[in-house]
């Protein structure tokens, strides 16, 4: 009999404590697969309008410490950063939270929506457009599509006053955790104003910039830094990735990742070194008639196979159907990426299961079956 | 007993496997209660520092603090509503701030700017105008009694009177000054938010009967313009903290499912082992009582165990990063992760209760 064939009759025999550890694994791998999809989908729903924005970097008002909503600038510093070698144009970015409805067509419940006002047909607008086009004119919008229910042809209402109608939809867009317009300086300063009775100017948040052909978003953001006092230049990438929030989610999330893919590897290798432990006398016995190491190992081999590739599959659906089931209350997905490096991850726990197994099996020593047999 | 905890000592390598899992899984379980605990206590204590049993917002501002607007018309029809004893006014300013004689943005303090005007049992009465209680929090950032920090675009001198414990807002260690104060600095940081005389963002409501009842009986004063809240609702309505929790809650429990797959997992496997075993003891007159007594304690032993290595990782893990994430380890969190893990461990040392009941004592001779 062949190892695949030993390996699975005895699953079939002893399908009880298989079926067990399949589950154990299907419920780690959700477990971690959800996590990573939450991950994900935290931080898009985060920085999304800045990661997927056409700006090569923002500059903030040097309080903000990397918070663009904390961030007010000047007016006449979109001027001053303009004038700075390296940059092709600068221009206000403001951002705000609105509480606003639906009107038209059908009226909905009341939001919350973020404002993402910029220069149109300058710096700060989105720059992954799935339906619809971008603003070109006060009034309208392109709305992230965070499940928020904006549609192209939808007309919203802001509670303090005013009117934006959507023109265009676009994918991971969505900033601090609400879906956002991205609409013109000028009707996110009059949203600012209805909301704010008291305002006495609406200065922007932020400036965004395009640098020059070629150049290093990086250099010019120093030389921003250098010429325009009292402010705080960040390339696109950094304004992400270290806004409040994002570094620490992160981080929190990789160590819970990492202790999780540990408990993986650590349930699959002892468990099938528990069971070829309990083995040792058949196995030894097998060695004896003549079987060899490289065939036993095989057998184990594909148990764990079977297994992992079971636990996998199953965690993998379980997971895309929570997501898609909105449990998560997130725009969170898994992309084909995610899976392929949890798979990876999991071949090379898998591999080192099997290595502890085979070691195991490499030890024994085929005349102890003799022994074994004059015990009895 | 002696015979569980015999093993135990003699082969201690064969329960490695379940010991070290349920390390893992202590490790994680306190790592997601700590990150919870962090996330939410370090976001809510402004609020919770607050005495009043209804928060009063403005109806358009969707249950936002910084959106939320009253006026000083308002706030007279919410305290003339019917069963409302007092009012008082609260107002937030998320900005940054430094150290009066330090320069740089290394220097910049977070500060969430809390403008109030009713004591509480957490906090004292208001200082007076330009006079500050800081959260302990700043005391790491260097500010110590009599410290002037300069705060936001405008950077008004604000003095450190003292400190209280435990009121941060959204994870920002908050400043709380007098109102006047705390509009100087919201019109000077943020132009485009600011606030006229006498406009307050939430009105903290006092009163006799129920919080449900002065919820109503409020927003009915104001025909519609407020939008009231319980304590405990206006808590949960922070950005985020109904999230978190329900998010971290589904992580813990998946991993507490975890727990019992793996402690069942690990005793079907023993319980397979020694089906000889335990038919001798069978044989010998042990009741299977015994031998399940036997697995669980076995079980709650290494769990305990497991959770003290857990525990000793969590807090080397909390050092190394302290201050890079949100980890806030609370006793109470440890004895609750604590109970669950021997109760989980312990429900699943008895998963194979089937097959020791079903284990022939006459098989020992067979």
């Amino acid at each position: 009999m062949g190892p695949i064939n030993l390996a699975l009759r005895e699953m079939r025999r002893r399908a009880g404590r298989f079926v067990i550890l399949v589950g154990a694994v299907t419920v780690l791998v959700f477990f971690l697969l959800f996590q990573q999809a939450l991950l994900g989908g935290l931080v898009s729903e985060f920085v999304g309008a800045l990661r997927n924005n056409d700006a090569d970097g923002f500059v903030y008002g040097e309080l903000a410490r990397d918070n663009l909503q904390a961030s007010v600038v000047a007016p006449d510093t979109v001027a001053a950063v303009g004038a700075v070698d390296g940059v092709r144009q600068a221009g206000p970015v403001g951002v705000g939270t609105f509480t606003a409805s639906v009107s038209a067509p059908a009226p909905d419940d009341r939001r919350d929506v973020t404002l993402f006002g910029y220069e149109l047909g300058g710096p700060g607008g989105p720059d992954n457009v799935t339906d619809g086009r971008l603003p070109q004119a006060p009034g309208e919008a392109l709305a992230s599509d965070a499940g928020a229910g904006f549609a192209v042809g939808d007309t919203v209402e802001l509670a303090d006053g005013g009117t934006i109608s959507i023109v265009g939809v676009g994918d991971e867009l969505s900033f601090s955790v609400t879906p956002t317009l991205f609409v013109s300086f000028d009707t996110y300063a009059q949203a600012r104003t209805a909301q704010n009775p008291d305002a006495s100017m609406v200065p922007p948040s932020a400036v965004a910039v395009w640098v020059d052909q070629g150049a290093d978003p990086a250099a010019v953001m120093a030389a921003i830094d250098a010429a325009v006092p009292g402010v705080d230049a960040l390339t696109r990438t950094q304004a992400a990735d270290e806004a409040p929030g994002v570094a620490s989610v992160q981080q929190s999330f990789s160590v819970i990742l990492l202790l999780g893919w540990l408990t993986v590897g650590t349930v699959i290798g002892f468990f099938f070194l528990i069971l070829t432990t309990q083995k040792l006398p058949q196995l030894t016995l097998l060695r004896a008639m003549g079987v060899h190491t490289a065939e036993l190992a095989g057998a184990v081999a594909t148990q764990i196979v079977i297994v992992v590739a079971a636990g996998f599959a199953l965690g993998a659906l379980g997971t895309t159907q929570a997501l898609s089931g909105g449990s998560s209350g997130l725009n969170a997905s898994l992309s084909g990426g995610d899976l392929g490096s949890a798979a990876a991850i999991l071949g090379v726990l898998a591999a080192i299961a099997l290595a502890v197994s085979a070691w195991r099996i490499r030890g024994l020593d085929p005349v102890d079956a003799v022994d074994q047999g004059a015990d009895l | 007993m002696s015979v569980a905890t015999r093993e135990l000592r003699r082969r201690p390598g064969r329960f490695a496997f379940v010991g070290i899992a349920l390390a893992l899984l202590s490790t994680l379980l306190l790592l997601l209660g700590g990150l919870l605990d962090g996330l939410v206590l370090g976001s809510t204590g402004a609020f919770r520092a607050q005495d009043a049993p209804v928060f009063v917002y403005s109806a358009d501002a969707q249950d936002s603090f910084l959106r939320s607007r009253i006026t000083p018309a308002e706030r007279d029809q919410i305290a003339a509503a019917p069963g409302v004893t007092g009012t008082a006014g609260l107002g937030l300013t998320l900005d940054a701030g430094r150290l009066e004689g330090t320069t740089g943005t290394d220097n910049l303090l977070d500060l969430a700017v809390m403008g109030y005007e009713q004591g509480t049992n957490v906090l004292p009465a208001p200082p007076g105008p330009g006079e500050a209680y800081a959260d302990a929090a700043l005391q790491d950032d260097g500010v110590t009694e009599g410290s002037t920090i300069l705060v936001g675009l405008g950077e008004i001198p604000v003095r450190v009177v003292g400190f209280v414990d435990d009121t941060s807002y959204l994870l920002q260690p908050a400043l709380w000054v007098d109102l006047d104060t705390w509009r100087q600095v919201q019109t000077a940081s943020r132009p485009d938010a600011a606030v006229a005389d006498g406009v307050v963002q939430v009105v903290l409501v006092d009163g006799t009967g129920t919080p449900e009842s002065l919820v109503t009986a409020v927003d009915d004063a104001t025909g519609g313009a407020t939008s009231s809240l319980t304590r405990d609702e206006a808590i949960f309505s922070l950005p985020g903290t109904a999230e978190q929790n329900a998010t971290f809650t589904a992580l813990i429990g998946t991993t507490i499912f975890v727990v019992g797959l793996i402690t069942s997992l690990f005793f079907i496997l023993l319980t397979v082992e020694r089906r000889s075993l335990y038919a001798a003891m069978k044989a010998l007159g042990v009741g299977t009582g015994a031998l399940v007594r036997w697995s669980m304690l076995q079980a709650l032993l290494v769990a305990g165990t497991a959770f003290v290595l857990g525990g000793l990782v969590t807090l080397g893990l909390a050092q190394a990063l302290a201050g890079q994430i949100p980890l806030l380890l609370e006793p109470t969190r440890a004895v609750v992760t604590f109970v669950l893990l021997l109760a989980t461990a312990a429900i699943g040392s008895l998963i194979p209760l089937r097959r020791i009941i079903r284990i022939d004592p006459a098989s020992a001779i067979s």
